[in-house]
C-alpha cells in the first residue's frame, strides 16, 4: 500500500461510491450475479407485459359489437366490428391517408434530416454546430400543441403568410386544414427525432473515408451515394422506422392542422372511444393499426435485417 | 503509369508554410523537387509535419504560404476527384460496407473504365499485393496487414501519376513490414509511378527509397540519397535519426575536436573554424573496441558500463573517463560474439573520417 499521511481521506465521491457498492453487495450478493441482467430488465419486461395485457383486453372488446338499444357491448364474440371497418369507405380513406401520410412524412423527413445531420457532424466551426442544435431543439422545447397553434397564427386565413401575400397582390389562400398542411406539420415535428437518430451513425464515418473516396475519383454526389449513405444505413433505417411509426399513429397534428377534415387512424379511433363510445369498433381499428405498424417494422427487419440498426450481428 | 515522361519534375514544392494557428508552424519553408518515377521517403519523428506536407501535396489542404506544382500545374487547380493521385491514408480509410473486390474496383468505376475490363484488372492488382483469392471477403474479415494491402491495391489500381503513402506499413509486425517494404520497391519499379512515402522508420527509408527527406519541427533538414544520408548527414539531428550515433561536445581543433582537453581526430562536416564550440557525431558501428581499436587514429581507455543483446550483434555502453562522457558501440563478430564483460576496461577508438564535426549551434 502506498504511504499516506494520517489525515488522508479519499474524495467524497469515491467514499459514496464505495458505500453504495457495499450496500448493493448486501442486498444482492455476488452469487446472484448470473441473474443481475434479468433483474435489470425486469421493470421493462413488466411494462411490456402490462401493454400486452391491455392489448388482450382490446382484442376482447374488438370482438363484441355495441348493442345500440342498451348501449352495452354484446355478450358473444363476432367479427362484425372488423367487417364493418373493412367494408367502410370512410375507414378505407382514413387508412390510405394515414399510410400515405406516414410514407410521405418519412421520405421528406429523412431527405431533410440527412443534410442537416451531416452539416451538424462535419462542420469545423463550433458556433455553427451550436446554432444548428439550438435551431433544431427550439421547436422541440415548445411542445406540440403550442407549435400547432403557432402554425394557425402563421398560416391562418388572416395569418402572417396570407398578409404578406396580399401585400404583393395575391389573394388569400387556404393554407390550413388540408393534407399538405398536415404533412408539413408532421415533417416539422419529426425532424429533430430523425436528425438525432442519424447523428451517431454519421459521426461514426471517418471524414478521411470521404476524402479517400474523393481521391479515388468520386465527386461529392457519388461519395454521398456510394460511401456516406451506405455507411449511414443503420441511422437512416432507425430514423425511418421511428418517423414512420410515430407519424402512422400520430393524433395531434392531423387533429390540429387538419381541422377534422384530415383524420388519420388515431383520430378515427379517438372518435370511436370518446365520441361515439363504440369501444368495439375503436378496438378493432386499434388492433388493425397495431397490425399495420408491426407488419411495417417486420418488413424492414426482414429486408434489412435487425443487424442494420447496428445491434451486433451482420444480418 | 507515368507514361508521359515530361521534362519537368513530377512534384515541385516551393517555400511552403503551413500554420494551423495553434503555436509552432506544422511545416516551415519546405522546398524540394521530385523527378518522375522516383521513390521519395519523407522521414521524421512524430509531429514533424510529414502528414501535413503529404496532405498539401495531395491537395487536401492549402498551404499558408508557398506553392505546390504537380506535373507543372498548381495542386489545387484540379478538383480532387479529377487528380491522378493514389493515396494510402495513415488510417487506411477503406470502405467497410464493400467487399475487397468492390473496394479495389471503386476507383475504376468512378473513373468510368470499361466495365468489362474492371474484374480482370482488380484481380491483377490483388495478385500484385499477394491477395489473390481474397476478393469476396469483407474488409472486417481481413487481418490488419491484409487490409493495408487492400488499401495499397486500391491506390495503385487506377495507375495514378503520383502515389502518396502515409505510413502504410506502420501497423505491421517487423517481418511483414520488411516483406512489404521490398514489395513496395518491386511494385514501384514495375509500374514506374512517382511515389512519396512517409514514415518514421529509418530502416524503411533506407531500404525502399531513391531519395530521402528528413524533417524535424516542420523543417526539411536534408534531402539526398539513402547512401549520402547515411554517410554524410547534414547536421547532428540527421546523424542521430539515421542509425545510432554518440555525440561529443567540445571545441573545434585543427586535428578535429578538443574534448575535455583531449584532442580527438575528426573531420569537419560544415563551415567551422578552429576554436569554435562544436559537436562531434560518431556512429556506433564505426566506433571500435578491443584489439580492433588499437590501430585507430584516436585510441582511448574505456570502461564497459552496460551491454545490450540485439541478436546478431551487441551494443556496448562505454564510459570514456578522459572525455568525461560515454559512447555506444556496436560489436558484430560471429567468431567472437561477446568478448567483453560488463565492467571490463577496454581500448576504444575511431578513425578520423568517422567523427563528423558540426558547429554546435546546429541541432
Ligand atoms: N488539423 C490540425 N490542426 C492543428 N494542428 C495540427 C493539425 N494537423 C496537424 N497539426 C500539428 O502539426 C504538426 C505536424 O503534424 P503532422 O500530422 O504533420 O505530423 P506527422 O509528422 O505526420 O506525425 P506522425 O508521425 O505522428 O503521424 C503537429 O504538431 C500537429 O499537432
Ligand atoms: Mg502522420
Amino acid at each position: 500500500m502506498p504511504e499516506t499521511p494520517a489525515d488522508f481521506r479519499y474524495p467524497l465521491r469515491w467514499r459514496l461510491m464505495d458505500g453504495i457498492e457495499a450496500l448493493a453487495d448486501r442486498i444482492w450478493p455476488r452469487r446472484l450475479a448470473p441473474w443481475t441482467g434479468w433483474l435489470l430488465i425486469t421493470p421493462a419486461l413488466l411494462l411490456v407485459g402490462l401493454l400486452v395485457l391491455g392489448l388482450i383486453q382490446i382484442a376482447d372488446s374488438s370482438l363484441r359489437t355495441l348493442d345500440t338499444a342498451t348501449f352495452l357491448p354484446s355478450e358473444d364474440w363476432s367479427l362484425a366490428n372488423f367487417e364493418k371497418a373493412l367494408a367502410s369507405r370512410v375507414y378505407l380513406t382514413v387508412a390510405w391517408r394515414s399510410l400515405l401520410g406516414a410514407a410521405l412524412t418519412t421520405f421528406l423527413t429523412l431527405a431533410l434530416a440527412f443534410p442537416y445531420a451531416y452539416a451538424l457532424v462535419r462542420t469545423r466551426r463550433p458556433w455553427v454546430r451550436k446554432a444548428l442544435l439550438i435551431t433544431l431543439f427550439l421547436p422541440f422545447f415548445i411542445g406540440q400543441v403550442v407549435r400547432a397553434y403557432g402554425w394557425l397564427i402563421i398560416l391562418g386565413n388572416s395569418g402572417m403568410v396570407n398578409e404578406a401575400l396580399s401585400l404583393v397582390g395575391v389573394a388569400p389562400m387556404r393554407l390550413l386544414f388540408n393534407y399538405p398542411a398536415v404533412i408539413f406539420g408532421m415533417v416539422q415535428y419529426m425532424l429533430p427525432f430523425a436528425v438525432l437518430l442519424m447523428v451517431p451513425a454519421l459521426a461514426a464515418i471517418p471524414a478521411e473515408t470521404e476524402t479517400a473516396a474523393g481521391s479515388l475519383g468520386a465527386n461529392w454526389l457519388r461519395t454521398t451515394w456510394h460511401v456516406v449513405l451506405p455507411m449511414a444505413k443503420p441511422g437512416l433505417i432507425g430514423a425511418g422506422l421511428v418517423v414512420a411509426t410515430l407519424s402512422l399513429t400520430d393524433f395531434a397534428v392531423p387533429a390540429m392542422l387538419g381541422g377534422g377534415s384530415q383524420d388519420f387512424i388515431a383520430n378515427a379511433i379517438y372518435d370511436q372511444f370518446f365520441r361515439t363510445a363504440d369501444q368495439g369498433l375503436g378496438s378493432a381499428l386499434a388492433l388493425m393499426l397495431v397490425a399495420a405498424g408491426s407488419v411495417l417494422v417486420g418488413l424492414v427487419f426482414l429486408v434489412f435485417g435487425a443487424g442494420t440498426l447496428s445491434m451486433g450481428g451482420r444480418r | 503509369m507515368a507514361a508521359v515522361r515530361s521534362e519537368q519534375p513530377a512534384v515541385v514544392v516551393q517555400g511552403v508554410d503551413m500554420d494551423f494557428g495553434t503555436g509552432a508552424m506544422a511545416v516551415k519553408g519546405a522546398s524540394f523537387a521530385l523527378e518522375p518515377g522516383r521513390f521519395l521517403t519523407i522521414l521524421g519523428p512524430s509531429g514533424s509535419g510529414k502528414t501535413t506536407l503529404l496532405r498539401m501535396i495531395a491537395g487536401f489542404q492549402a498551404p499558408t504560404r508557398g506553392e505546390i506544382l504537380i506535373g507543372g500545374r498548381p495542386a489545387d487547380a484540379v478538383a480532387p476527384h479529377r487528380r491522378s493521385i493514389g493515396m494510402v491514408f495513415q488510417k487506411l480509410a477503406l470502405f467497410p460496407h464493400m467487399t475487397v473486390n468492390a473496394n479495389v474496383a471503386f476507383p475504376l468505376k468512378m473513373r468510368r473504365h470499361d466495365p468489362r475490363t474492371i474484374p480482370a484488372r482488380v484481380a491483377r492488382y490483388l495478385d500484385l499485393v499477394r491477395l489473390g483469392g481474397y476478393g469476396n471477403r469483407r474488409i472486417h474479415e481481413l487481418s490488419g496487414g491484409q487490409q493495408q494491402r487492400v488499401a495499397i491495391a486500391r491506390a495503385l489500381v487506377f495507375e495514378p501519376d503520383l502515389l502518396l503513402l502515409d505510413e502504410p506499413l506502420a501497423a505491421l509486425d517487423r517481418k511483414l513490414r520488411e516483406e512489404m517494404q521490398l514489395e513496395f520497391r518491386r511494385i514501384q519499379k514495375e509500374l514506374g509511378v512517382t511515389t512519396i512515402n512517409v514514415t518514421h522508420d529509418q530502416r524503411e527509408a533506407l531500404v525502399v527509397s531513391d531519395e530521402i527527406i528528413v524533417m524535424d519541427h516542420g523543417e526539411i533538414q536534408q534531402h539526398t540519397s539513402p547512401v549520402d544520408m547515411y554517410r554524410s548527414p547534414a547536421n547532428p539531428f540527421v546523424a542521430s535519426f539515421i542509425g545510432v550515433s554518440s555525440f561529443l561536445e567540445g571545441l573545434s581543433s585543427p586535428r578535429g575536436l578538443m574534448v575535455n582537453g583531449v584532442d580527438c581526430a575528426g573531420v569537419a562536416a560544415g563551415a567551422i573554424l578552429p576554436g569554435m564550440p562544436a559537436r562531434g557525431a560518431i556512429r556506433a558501428e564505426q566506433t571500435r573496441i578491443g584489439a580492433a581499436a588499437e590501430a585507430c587514429d584516436t585510441v582511448l581507455e574505456g570502461r564497459i558500463t552496460d551491454t545490450i543483446f540485439e541478436g546478431e550483434r551487441l551494443m556496448y555502453f562505454v564510459d570514456l573517463p578522459a572525455l568525461g562522457t560515454g559512447v555506444r558501440i556496436y560489436h558484430h563478430d560471429p567468431a567472437e560474439h561477446a568478448p567483453f564483460e560488463k565492467g571490463a576496461t577496454v581500448s576504444t577508438g575511431w578513425n578520423a573520417r568517422d567523427l563528423l564535426i558540426f558547429p554546435a549551434k546546429d541541432r
